[in-house]
């Protein structure tokens, strides 16, 4: 199964996935390594006027102009607060095209078999969210965000 | 057998032979009567049946055989020109069209016969007498017959002494030597790509020892119509002729089998007087298929005004190889574009390197600045060059329409003239590749709405052929191009009701609605003025599709009209997409670039100069009353400079209007390298993209005809 951004919806029983963890407010999430392209620091931010609220602005990344959106406002949460610690995770998908994410900080990589993840279904009313499942590591939970939310524009309001 | 790698050859050959057709078509459409076309069209055809049957597209063959046996037929005088004929010529050519498509997505011709076209084209043949092609075959076989003595040109190469032991010792091993002279047709287009499959045929029963010409020679089709070789078989000839002769295009193949003495005595004698005789030969075959009785009665000074006429045409088809152009896949060119952005980011950081150090109190260094000078010279020069490397005419976009208008002309029953100006001015590949299909719009609503029936011309005392333009010129950074017609005009009242009847706009909103902005409304997707819907256009999409197309090239279209007279629409395109000067203004603290080519003047006038008029901010500027734009609260942002005393203004111009742009600091000027924003991030029109500073830093790049 393939949503719209091409993203592999359901991984193989046997297979093993890893999930770099990253925290946002309070909470610690884990984002699938394989949709991610680099992990840099935080830099100037070039704002662009119009835009939606969740966009930060652009970067250049290595000659590439490249948005950044804040994964806080996206997910309704407060605004960021930008520290040493702040990175911008680079994502990179099939259509081959990239885009920042912007995050608190960047914690560990872990490893989660898929019988250790337990599927949580898109809520197709009320509040939207953001989680495609939760992955069991080392006795705790930890939610694994679901890039296509977050990214895809076509599900704004 | 493999001739795919002269696909794209052939696809592109094909593709300006049918243009000329097309072309030439429309002049004797004309001139019924002009020599050169008819000869032009008679070339065009003949070299695209030539390479049909070398790629071995048999329908297409078949199909552009037929269509050069009628025009054989009115080369000859047999035939008059119609305009029916005309009209089924113009379908077998949009068969042939269709073929290279099909042949262009698949690499296969398809197995649509047209045999309603060829039947067609038979029918106005079955009249004449003439039967060209079996005619052309006779002659062919006498003269290669009553040549073929001289034609044992394999005789006269001389072998080196290596070649010569392999040979001997193939015979003493018990195989067969071979000598073979190989005849292609006269006129065979890809004559490399037939010598080729000769070369493969003799491969598969043995080895080739030596060819005359070498065959990096042949390879490069540097030789005349025939070419020799030697080859150790342990077949019989005979089989390896046959398989020769299968080769199409090959007009003959002779050859004998050699013995040790054969090999020690093979010495070429005067070449020169043999060469010319050969050649001598073959122009007088060349003559004698168009016209075989006379040649046949005349001896070679006769053939010599033949020869120097088959010459130019030989030429024109084996120009692309030997002239001083090449093709070059776009995409490498692409990758030399990006390379030079990448260069001049690189020099934009040094430049803001060497004036950062210079600000820190380092004594100035003058050797450094004055070769950063020089590095900015060359770059710019680099990529001046680069962008001319990228240019093309607008021609190829803009050489169907004349066909277009004419079939127009048939099916709305108007009569019409299309004048094409400006055809050699250039523009940026890419934009040239999708101008097409806007223009084409343009056109088609010219001739379907805009000029009047025949009758109603006459009423209003117009000439009863309408007349639609397309004039193209360059203007600064950007290049013009108008398409208009002498018609009706657009009703600015009937567009102003139409809003209304629509439910578009309110009637106190359509009433206060300036003729322009009623204009406008045209573009906006979803809205159409047809009265009746016709296959053309008329159907809701059409203006807008126009309106997105060149401005997603980054260009902008405007109208021009006059009710009874006509209207023009103006599209303004730029003329690179990649690299531009700039100037780099701050707006509340965030650098932004706006376009050179889009700035008139930059103006620092005090406040107190700033008036109101229908509750809009405007200056007067030497005698005309401009808007002004606070681009902060377009922006978003926060001015610095609000409560100075002076105000900066860059004056941006658009056609024939001009605005103010308020900004609160003036940076300077600089080459930017566009960078897209990616397909992410939304934003608003008057953003058209960013780019990368020298410091490293993003800045955006705004659309100042996005303000208008």
């Amino acid at each position: 199964m393939v949503d719209e951004l091409g993203l592999k919806v359901e991984p193989d029983a046997s297979e093993i996935n890893q999930y770099i963890v990253v925290s946002l407010g309070n909470e610690n999430y884990g984002v699938d390594i394989r949709y991610i392209d680099n992990i840099v620091r935080m830099q100037s931010i070039t704002r662009v006027p119009k835009s939606s609220v969740y966009y930060r602005g652009v970067i250049n990344l290595r000659g590439e102009v490249i948005a950044v959106m804040s994964a806080r406002i996206k997910m309704g949460l407060p605004e960021d607060e930008i520290t040493g610690k702040s990175r911008i995770i680079i994502l990179k998908f099939e259509s081959n095209e990239s885009i920042g994410m912007l995050v608190d900080e960047v914690k560990q990589v872990v490893t989660i078999s898929s019988e250790n993840i337990e599927k949580v279904a898109h809520e197709k009313n009320g509040s939207q969210s953001f989680i495609s499942g939760v992955g069991k590591v080392d006795g705790g939970l930890i939610s694994l965000l679901d890039l296509s939310t977050i990214i895809d524009e076509r599900r704004e309001e | 057998m493999d001739v795919s790698q002269y696909l794209g050859i052939f696809l592109d050959e094909s593709s300006e032979h049918i243009q000329t057709l097309s072309d030439q078509l429309m002049v004797l459409e004309q001139e019924p009567e002009n020599e050169d076309a008819i000869n032009e069209i008679f070339r065009a055809a003949h070299s695209l049946k030539g390479m049909a049957g070398t790629m071995g597209y048999k329908r297409l063959q078949r199909l552009t055989h037929d269509t050069e046996n009628v025009f054989s037929a009115v080369r000859g005088g047999q035939m008059k020109v119609t305009s029916d004929l005309i009209d089924v010529l113009f379908q077998a050519l949009d068969a042939i069209q269709g073929y290279v498509d099909t042949i262009r997505d698949t690499q296969d011709e398809g197995d649509d016969d047209n045999d309603a076209i060829i039947e067609q084209l038979n029918k106005y043949l079955s009249g004449d007498s003439s039967a060209p092609a079996p005619k052309k075959e006779e002659t062919k076989v006498e003269s290669s017959q009553s040549g073929s003595d001289d034609k044992a040109l394999y005789k006269k190469i001389k072998f080196e002494d290596a070649q010569m032991d392999v040979m001997k010792d193939a015979i003493s091993g018990g195989n067969h030597v071979y000598g073979f002279t190989v005849t292609i047709q006269q006129g065979c287009l890809l004559k490399a790509a037939r010598a080729f499959l000769v070369f493969k045929a003799v491969e598969d029963f043995g080895e080739i020892v030596v060819s005359n010409p070498s065959s990096q020679d042949i390879e490069d089709e540097k030789f005349e119509n025939a070419f020799s070789v030697f080859a150790i078989s342990s077949e019989p000839i005979d089989k390896i002729m046959t398989a020769m002769k299968a080769v199409s295009e090959i007009e003959d193949v002779i050859g004998e089998e050699y013995n040790d003495q054969m090999i020690e005595s093979n010495q070429p004698d005067d070449d020169i007087a043999s060469e010319t005789h050969e050649q001598a030969e073959a122009e007088a075959q060349t003559q004698a298929a168009p016209e075989p009785p006379a040649a046949e009665e005349q001896p070679a000074a006769a053939a010599a005004p033949a020869a120097k006429k088959q010459t130019p045409a030989k030429k024109a088809a084996g120009k692309p190889i030997t002239s001083r152009t090449i093709r070059v896949d776009i995409e490498k060119l692409d990758v030399l574009m990006n390379l030079v952005s990448e260069l001049i980011i690189a020099k934009n950081s040094l430049v803001s390197a060497a004036n950062a150090s210079n600000l820190n109190g380092a004594s100035e260094n003058v050797a450094v600045n004055e070769h950063i000078e020089y590095l900015e010279s060359v770059t710019t020069s680099l990529h001046e060059s680069v962008m001319k490397v990228r240019m093309v005419p607008i021609e190829s976009a803009v050489q169907k329409f004349p066909r277009m208008i004419r079939d127009l002309e048939k099916k709305l029953g108007k009569k019409m003239q299309l004048t094409i100006t400006g055809e050699e001015t250039e523009l940026d590949r890419t934009v040239v590749d999708q101008i097409g299909d806007p223009l084409m719009h343009l056109l088609r609503n010219s001739a379907d709405h805009g000029l009047e029936m025949p009758d109603v011309r006459a009423q209003r005392g117009k000439p009863e052929t309408g007349s639609i333009f397309l004039n193209a010129y360059q203007d600064g950074n950007n290049v013009i191009i108008e398409v208009g017609d002498d018609g009706n005009g657009i009703d600015v009242e009937a567009v102003r009701q139409k809003i209304i009847d629509r439910n578009y706009a309110s009637e106190e909103m359509a009433a206060q609605m300036t003729e322009k902005e009623v204009i406008n409304v045209l573009f906006d997707p979803g809205f159409s003025m047809a009265k009746k819907v016709t296959d053309l256009s008329g159907r809701g999409v059409g203006l807008d599709v126009v309106k997105s197309n060149i401005e997603q090239l980054g260009g902008d279209v405007e109208i021009k009209t006059k009710l009874g007279e006509g209207s023009t629409f103006i599209i303004r395109l730029p003329l690179t997409l990649a690299i531009i000067q700039a100037l780099m203004v701050i707006i509340g603290g965030e650098k932004y670039a706006i376009a050179l080519g889009n700035i008139q003047t930059i103006e620092d006038i005090p406040v107190s100069d700033v008036s109101l008029v229908e509750n809009k901010e405007v200056i007067q500027l030497r005698g005309s009353v401009i808007p002004i734009i606070r681009l902060s609260e377009m922006l978003d942002a926060e001015s610095t400079s609000e409560g100075n005393s002076n105000i900066t203004i860059v004056v941006v111009k658009k056609g024939d209007s001009l605005a103010g742009l308020v900004v609160d600091e003036l940076m300077g000027q600089q080459e930017i390298v566009i960078k897209s924003l990616g397909k992410y991030i939304n934003t608003s029109k008057i953003i058209s993209g960013a780019t990368i500073l020298g410091d490293g830093e993003v800045a955006l790049i705004l659309d100042s005809n996005a303000l208008f």
